[in-house]
């Protein structure tokens, strides 16, 4: 890394590529071509939409003089530890600050200010702001987010590091992440939206789960914010990875419409199950706007009571008639396995669509193609019922050890399936 | 209207009450937690001398002290449950980073001395009891920092919950000091002050101890914690009044009883447990332990909630994560600061012939210096249109609250002042 050298860097010279910290240009004189002070540096304006963005430019504060002015960052001639100097005929150039959504002013609504890290799927404060000179713009490269950004703010960062060399032979690391994984957090909502459309592809790279941690930290305006402005299956995952008493939230702060679609794109069986904890009258709102089949499925679902097969169970499963071939079998499987939960078996039914038998996904690749399933399946059924007790459905799958378990009515007819994953989530 | 609509109606009518004092018990913990902490070994000690040194003269002041109190709660209850962040977090992101940090560390030392004040009354209360402090102290502080490391917010919560509950051996207490009802109504009603030099200091002391900057911070980031909404902010400003009272009530107790007791005996004390075993002859066993066994549970209460509360601070302003819920590894500084300040703290106590009066005296100096740099930055965080929209304050309360700050402040500065022997 070039450091800030003490003479003036000219940046007429079109190679020139310099790195610095926005704490260390805060402040520092702004000087006329004729090296008369104008004012103090106070801000510097960014536009978004770049991968590492311009500074746009100056926020000048004069020294008598309560308002902001500001000035094309091409104004610049050169600068140096202690001035930046402009070029002949600037000053007259200055004008009073006006921020547009697209624009945001890197101290006022960045430094000090919380961002998400995206690639480590975390919130961090900023610190301080890494920018780079290269080919006569200023651009954002990195936020600082470690020790060194605080200290050396403080103007401690040379002291601490004489002293822990001295002592220790070690130095407080860098730490920073590249702006291009950066989220702001900004307190403007409609400003807020912008950015994440401009920016939307990186906070969705984040595994739903992090994203989760990450909404449960944010407060509640850039909670909804960044809520809203995710796709619907992002969304989906994430509602149903956060906590239970922010769900609720979410949901108030999101559009009926937007939520129902939200549920439509839950496995019917997590959407019951978030359902459930909702007000009557939320709960009822949101049914009547969902549209099929997830309506009607949910609304199954709901009839069973907490604690019960039925409660947990899934609509996702594959039930192929005994008198198909097993070609015929893979054929429906190769159209229908991307929305099931479990692909672990086939259910066999026969004409009164009473379930008969089972077979694997790998008895089913390796057999002939041409035998039915009749001939196939494993007749020796476990299965439950509908208002069988949790407790007992666990039981059965500790015992045999079964990836999915079908659950049947009294007259064997197949009403759903509850998989290991269920179990699993009905346990916490 | 049918005799079955009505019964419906009054059923429904029922029903809704008992969902709003569902809703309110769901909402509320941090006021009253943070409120009662205020009770805490120093603040036992301030209230038994203000009632063996003055008697009941000085009672009436705990109500004007009470509004102080429900004022400034009230706006960092509000500010919790508007924003969505804490205090240092709001001030780290209005004012900078120099500004912060060099407050945190401000506030770090104060409370650290509260903590080693809370370990004092530990090690003084229990020795009433004949417990040695080479006992007391190391288990107490090996319990309280189990409570936080291994438990739950929600879990911790019930637990703080449980300690507010013991304060009412204050109340046994005083009935069992048999006060003279009569003089203590007239005494409230009827205010009187003698400007000496002694009955201010002691005034100064008691509005000191109830008002603590580590308060503020903790009850923001409690309701934080709690991810209260907006529209619940009412459940949450019934919290912090309730608290408010409850904490007078018990102060009052505290007050009369020694007002009823050492005051008319003529004995001067120091400290809480002073009280305690200056109390046995004169007002029987069982008042004396009652006095002592609130003290204890007073200094393990705040001494497991002002490390706490530092953390949380810190870690805030700071950047770094925290929280009750997460797991060492993921807030290592929080959970070290936490550590270390219990740790230290309860070392402290245990070396010999250690000197506790300068700790104490520091901490307070710095208490009070900070006390009015918070207050006034609240005032402004709160003012704040962009942050905190429609429910900046209004004008006219906004003048009652400037107005309680200056006071608090000039206040605050007389006792540094006074501290510092100027």
């Amino acid at each position: 890394m070039q450091k800030l050298e003490a003479q003036f860097k000219d940046f007429q010279e079109t190679n020139i590529h310099m790195f610095l910290f926005l704490s260390e240009i805060l402040g520092r004189f702004v000087l006329d071509a004729e090296n008369e002070p104008i004012g103090k540096l106070a801000d510097l304006k960014v536009r978004l939409g770049e991968l590492f963005p311009k500074v746009a430019t100056l926020v000048v504060k004069k020294r008598r003089g309560k308002k902001l002015l500001e000035l094309d960052w091409q104004e610049v001639q050169s600068l140096n530890a202690a001035v930046i100097r402009l070029k002949p005929g600037s000053a007259e150039k200055l004008r009073p600050l006006e921020v547009n959504p697209q624009e945001f002013l890197l101290r006022e609504e960045l430094l000090d200010k919380q961002v998400v890290d995206t690639f480590g799927a975390k919130i961090e404060r900023v610190n301080d702001i890494h920018l780079l000179i290269v080919s006569q713009d200023l651009r954002i490269v990195h936020v600082d987010y470690g020790i060194r950004g605080i200290l050396r703010r403080l103007g401690w960062l040379k002291g601490i590091d004489f002293f822990t060399n001295w002592l220790f032979a070690y130095q407080f690391e860098d730490k920073m992440i590249s702006w291009k994984y950066i989220q702001p957090l900004l307190s403007d909502p409609t400003k807020q939206s912008l950015t994440l459309n401009v920016t939307s592809r990186k906070i969705h790279e984040i595994h739903p789960s992090d994203l989760a941690d990450i909404i449960e930290e944010l407060d509640q305006i850039n909670r909804a914010t960044v809520f809203r402005s995710l796709d619907l299956q992002t969304a989906a995952q994430t509602l149903e990875e956060v906590d239970p008493k922010l769900q609720l939230k979410l949901i108030e702060s999101t559009s009926v419409e937007q939520v129902s679609d939200i549920l439509e794109e839950m496995a019917p069986d997590e959407a019951t199950d978030f359902l459930a904890d909702l007000p009557e009258e939320k709960k009822q709102k949101l049914i009547l706007t969902m549209e099929n089949p997830s309506r009607e499925a949910v609304e199954e679902l709901l009839k069973f009571k907490e604690g019960t097969a039925g409660s947990i169970m899934t609509k996702d499963f594959l039930s192929v008639r005994k008198d198909k071939t097993i070609g015929d079998a893979i054929e429906e499987f190769r159209k229908t396995v991307y929305p099931l939960e479990s692909i672990s078996y086939i259910y066999v039914t026969d004409q009164d669509n009473r379930l008969v038998g089972v077979s694997t996904l790998r008895h089913l690749i390796t057999c002939e193609k041409d035998a039915t399933l009749g001939k196939l399946m494993n007749t020796h059924l476990i299965k439950v019922e509908p208002e069988d007790h949790v407790d007992t459905v666990t039981a059965l799958f500790k015992k045999y050890k079964f990836m999915a378990l079908p659950v049947v009515d009294k007259e064997d007819i197949l009403k759903g399936i509850i998989t290991l994953q269920d179990i699993m989530q009905s346990q916490f | 209207m049918t005799g079955s609509d009505g019964r419906a109606m009054k059923k429904r009518s029922l029903k809704l009450h008992w969902k709003t004092i569902l809703l309110f018990l769901a909402v509320a913990g941090p006021g009253i937690i943070t409120s009662n902490v205020d009770n805490d070994a120093g603040g036992i000690a301030t209230y038994s001398m203000a009632g063996a040194r003055f008697g009941y003269s000085l009672l009436w002041s705990l109500v004007p002290i009470m509004v102080a109190l429900i004022i400034i709660q009230e706006m960092s209850a509000r500010m919790g449950v508007v924003t969505g962040k804490g205090l240092s977090d709001l001030i780290r992101e209005r004012f900078g980073v120099k500004i912060t940090v060099y407050l945190l560390v401000a506030v770090v030392l104060t409370n650290f001395g509260n903590v080693i004040a809370e370990f004092a009354g530990v090690a003084s209360s229990l020795e009433i009891f004949r417990v040695s402090k080479f006992i007391s102290v190391p288990v107490a502080a090996v319990l309280v920092w189990l409570l936080v490391v291994k438990g739950t917010y929600r879990s911790v919560e019930k637990i703080f919950l449980y300690a507010c509950l013991f304060y009412v051996t204050y109340i046994i207490a005083g009935l069992l000091a048999k006060p003279d009802w009569g003089t203590i109504g007239k005494s409230l009603i009827t205010p009187t002050f003698e400007f000496s030099s002694a009955r201010m200091g002691m005034l100064i002391g008691l509005v000191g101890t109830t008002i603590a900057p580590w308060m503020q911070f903790y009850l923001q980031a409690a309701i934080v914690e709690k991810n209260i909404a907006v529209r619940d902010y009412k459940h949450s400003r019934l919290d912090v009044v309730i608290g408010s009272f409850v904490v007078t009530i018990v102060a009052g107790f505290i007050v009369l009883t020694c007002g009823a007791t050492l005051f008319r005996a003529g004995i001067r004390i120091e400290t809480g447990a002073d009280a305690a075993l200056a109390l046995a002859p004169l007002a029987g066993k069982y008042c004396s332990a009652l006095f002592a066994f609130g003290l204890l549970n007073a200094s393990l209460f705040a001494a497991s909630i002002l490390p706490l509360s530092t953390a949380f601070v810190v870690c805030e302003g700071m950047g770094w994560e925290d929280g009750v819920n997460k797991k060492f590894s993921e807030a290592p500084q929080f959970y070290g600061l936490y550590s270390m300040l219990i740790f230290l703290g309860a070392g402290i106590i245990l070396l010999p012939g250690i000197p506790l009066f300068p700790v104490m005296y520091i901490s307070q100096v710095i208490n009070g210096i900070v006390l009015p740099v918070i207050l006034i930055f609240m005032l402004l965080l709160i003012n704040n249109k962009k942050l905190m929209g429609e429910y900046k304050n209004g004008r006219v309360y906004n003048v009652i609250s400037w107005v309680t700050v200056i006071l608090l402040v000039a206040l605050s500065l007389m006792y540094l002042t006074s501290l510092l022997g100027l």
